[in-house]
This record gives structure tokens, C-alpha cells and sequence, in this order.
């Protein structure tokens, strides 16, 4: 159960208690997260679950083709950092973690 | 907790004529409403409907007396979970936005050129069956990797499957021509499934016969129809409800075509405004407790996004086409698992390359005062006639 601490554009802080298995996205809606859509729920499609993640982090895992496609069309800047948060599961290694929250999805 | 309450002073003309005043007495009335006239209990509130879209065990898109399922098929618009994920995935690579970007685009330009040639030297027309209907056929048709034939064919075909689907009284003709429109379209198929096989493509049917595993025929034959019933009429509607929006707000369509990086926006504006789907059916698996009403299991429900996307407890003057109000999600693209699969596909087309063009091409475009447009519909709604004129 590492937490993990969401950043929005804003600089309002969050810190979020995730269970390992779930998606990033899951547990910040259900921590009630602001700034993160999540339209299809989890489906790749929509790219409203958008957020920044250290992409020196190492525990991210892998971004597919799909994911890599749809991140070409985020509401907010594509950086080295950006990932999907539906695509990216909890894992123990990201205690303490920062992610940041983009200002539109 | 309290029961479903009715309303049952509307009549179905009047859901026809102009849905959003009822849509606005429902949603103030309770958060699910059985309404008479639909014969169905409708959900209209912005926040219910992101609820239950969220939890697909509770309200499931799979219900065995659909009559989706009796007129095409086996279709992954009526499956939950894994079993709609499977063949979701499978026609994705045809849906990509780089895919949509470099293969469809250029063609989808193309067609809209070409209509827009036809017609440019009359200096009017009506838009509906000039531009917008055509071009969703033309475009769908390309998409799937069906063989060259007249738009006509694809939008009867298409309209025959959506008045099957929602065949309610069981009408012998609409039932006769729904099950004509499934024969001509498993033809079509069946003739170009080979080719698809072994030339791999871009389009619909390469995809399906390329997914790992390939998908079964009959499951082919159903979600083609899914797709051909719920993929023509929107980029139609939206078509014309973004033209529509810009010709009646003139200050507004000054700023885009000032501003074409306001396209997009533009676009988002017009399916959250007038939804080109307004509605889409649930069935409620186990009792369920929604802001305060009990559903009872087993309950027929009606998402109404046309009415959650003028929901004013989300958007301020909800009933105007306002391209500058706040940025907010909207439902036109409905939530969760079925998100639809055509978001990005209809964000290029429409929003991108056919009404821009069309506002380039066709100099001083501009309603008429003596011919005004016509709307109709509420499951799906959008104008049916759109007389413009233009300097030839």
C-alpha cells in the first residue's frame, strides 16, 4: 500500500494511500483526485487521465503502442514524463512518489 | 431511499420535436424518472450517469431481450468486461490517432473535396444530403474496407439497422428491412474478407481478421453492423451541428475562422450542445441505490447524455452554443468501457477537415430566413435539413 503524493498544476498537494495491483488512475478517482477525468474509465481511448510521472522512476513498466499513439493527443504538453495513468499499475516501489496532475486533461 | 417516479404527460412527438425542455423537468425532478411516452426510466444527471458508467456490474450494457442483438448479432456493444474488451481491442488499431492522422485523413480530405466541387458552383444547397450524409457514408465505407458503392447504399443499410434496433411494436416492414440490410452487408463482406486476409490494411475488416486471435465470422458480421449502425449518423449530425452552431452565433464563427486553433474547441462544443446519440440503455443487475432512488433489479434504464450535457448543476446557460465557456468534459462520447470508439476518428473529420473546408470553400456561407433548419430526434438528434446559401 505505498502512498503516493499527486501534484496539481496549481501546487495543491495530495497524499494518496494506493493498493498494489490497481492503476494509478483507479486510485486517484477513488481518492477523489482533482484533475484527473478518466472519461473511458481505464480503456486507453480517451486521454483525460493524463499525468506526469518521474520517467527516471524505474517502476512505471513499459508504454505500449497504443498508449504511446493516444499520448500524442493530450489536452495538456507531452513531455518525457507523461503517461497515461490508467496504463500504469501500483506497485510497492512507489512510495512516496510524485505525480504531477496536468492543468487540462 | 425512494421509488422511480412518472411522468407521463409527454407525448413521443413532443421527445421528437425538442427533447431539452423535458430533458430539463426530468432531471429536476429526480435522478431516474420512468417517462411514458419512452417507456423507459431515463437518467439525466451529469454526475449519476459518470456513476453508473463506472460500475459495469451494476449497470450492464449485456441484456438478453435486446433487440440490438436479435437484428446484428452477437455484438461487443452489448458485452461487459473481457468478452467486450476482446473485441474492442481487436478493431483499435484502425481507430489510432496516428493511424487517423496519416491513412484516413488525407483520404477523408479528399471526399469532402470532391462533394464540396459537386456542388460549390449552385450556391445553395441542402447541407444534409449535399455534404454531411455523404460524407459520413463515404468515409465509414473506406474505414470498413468495403468495396466501392453509392453513399445511398451504406446510410439506407445504416438506417435500416438503427429502426430494427429500436423496433419496439415489432412492425413487420421495419423488421423485413433490417434483416435485407443484414443480408447486404454479410455480402459485402463476405466479398472483400479474402482480400483483407491477405493484403493487411489499415481498415476495420483487416483488423478484425488480423486480431490475435482473428475474430469469428459471425462475430464480424455483428460488430461491422454495430459499427455501421452507430458510426454514420454521428459524424453526420455533428457535422451539421457544428455548421449549424457557428451560422447562428456569426461573432463566434468570426473568432474560429479568425482563430482556426479554436477548431477543436468548436467541435467539443457542438456534440456536448446537441448530442448526436442522446441516449443509450443500461439494465440494472442488482438493486441499486442511485442518488436517493431505489432501482429495482432488472430495470431497463436510459442514459441520457443529451440531457447531462445541458445538466446546468455542471455547465452555466447550458442551452447555449458557447465555444468560450469553460473547458469541461462532457458526455457526447459517452464514459467507461464503451467510450466511444470513434472519438478521435469524428474529432479529425468533423472538427478538423470537413467544416473547416467547408467554411473555406463556400464563400459567405449563411443561413436562410425563408428555409430554416430542421431538428428531430432525441436517442439520436441532429438537423435533418440545413438550407444554406453561399457566393458562387
Amino acid at each position: 500500500m505505498p502512498k503516493i503524493i499527486f501534484i496539481n498544476a496549481d501546487g495543491a498537494t495530495r497524499e494518496v494511500v494506493a493498493s498494489t495491483g490497481q492503476s494509478v488512475m483507479e486510485a486517484a478517482l477513488a481518492a477523489g483526485v482533482s484533475g484527473i477525468v478518466a472519461e473511458c474509465n481505464g480503456a486507453a481511448a480517451c486521454a483525460t487521465c493524463h499525468c506526469y510521472f518521474d520517467s527516471n522512476a524505474g517502476c512505471t513498466g513499459e508504454i505500449g503502442e497504443h498508449e504511446n499513439e493516444m499520448l500524442g493527443f493530450t489536452a495538456s504538453e507531452r513531455t518525457a514524463d507523461s503517461r497515461l495513468s490508467c496504463q500504469v499499475r501500483v506497485v510497492a516501489e512507489m512510495e512516496g512518489m510524485t505525480i504531477r496532475v496536468p492543468s487540462v486533461q | 431511499m425512494s421509488a422511480v417516479p412518472v411522468v407521463a404527460d409527454i407525448s413521443y412527438d413532443a421527445l421528437l420535436d425538442d427533447p431539452y425542455p423535458i430533458f430539463r423537468r426530468v432531471r429536476d425532478t429526480a435522478p431516474a424518472v420512468f417517462v411514458a411516452a419512452a417507456n423507459l426510466t431515463l437518467v439525466t444527471r451529469f454526475d449519476d450517469i459518470m456513476k453508473i458508467e463506472r460500475d459495469p456490474a451494476t449497470y450492464s450494457s449485456d441484456n438478453p431481450a435486446s433487440l440490438v442483438n436479435k437484428v446484428m448479432g452477437p455484438t461487443f456493444m452489448r458485452k461487459d468486461g473481457a468478452e467486450h474488451a476482446v473485441g474492442r481491442k481487436a478493431i483499435e488499431p484502425s481507430f489510432r490517432p496516428g493511424t487517423i492522422k496519416e491513412h484516413w485523413a488525407p483520404k477523408f480530405a479528399e471526399i469532402c473535396e470532391r462533394l464540396l466541387n459537386s456542388v460549390i458552383k449552385a450556391g445553395e444547397a441542402d447541407l444534409f444530403p449535399a455534404l454531411a450524409a455523404p460524407m459520413a457514408s463515404l468515409s465509414l465505407m473506406e474505414m470498413i474496407g468495403f468495396k466501392e458503392m453509392p453513399w445511398e447504399t451504406l446510410a439506407l443499410w445504416s438506417q435500416s439497422l438503427i429502426d430494427g434496433a429500436g423496433n419496439y411494436s415489432r412492425d413487420a416492414e421495419i423488421e423485413r428491412k433490417a434483416m435485407a440490410a443484414g443480408a447486404g452487408i454479410d455480402a459485402a463482406i463476405e466479398a472483400v474478407l479474402d482480400h483483407h486476409r491477405e493484403h493487411p490494411n489499415p481498415s476495420i475488416l483487416s483488423s478484425m481478421v488480423r486480431a490475435d486471435p482473428p475474430m469469428p465470422i459471425e462475430e464480424i458480421r455483428a460488430n461491422i453492423k454495430v459499427i455501421i449502425g452507430g458510426g454514420l449518423n454521428e459524424p453526420r449530425d455533428a457535422i451539421l451541428t457544428l455548421t449549424l452552431g457557428l451560422l447562428a452565433n456569426p461573432a463566434q464563427k468570426h473568432s474560429v475562422l479568425a482563430k482556426p486553433e479554436l477548431w477543436p474547441t468548436a467541435f467539443e462544443e457542438a456534440v456536448r450542445w446537441i448530442s448526436p446519440i442522446g441516449m443509450y440503455p443500461r439494465r440494472v443487475t442488482r438493486e441499486a441505490d442511485l442518488s436517493g432512488v431505489t432501482l429495482p433489479e432488472g430495470l431497463q434504464i436510459g442514459l441520457c447524455v443529451g440531457a447531462a450535457n445541458r445538466d446546468d448543476r455542471r455547465f452555466a446557460d447550458p442551452d447555449q452554443f458557447d465555444i468560450f465557456r469553460p473547458r469541461q468534459s462532457h458526455l457526447a462520447f459517452g464514459a467507461g468501457a464503451h467510450f466511444c470508439a470513434g472519438t478521435w476518428v469524428s474529432r479529425q473529420t468533423v472538427g478538423r477537415i470537413v467544416v473547416p473546408m467547408l467554411f473555406e470553400r463556400l464563400a459567405n456561407l449563411r443561413l436562410r430566413d425563408d428555409a430554416p433548419p430542421v431538428l428531430r430526434g432525441w436517442v439520436f438528434r441532429g438537423p435533418v435539413s440545413l438550407p444554406v446559401r453561399w457566393d458562387a
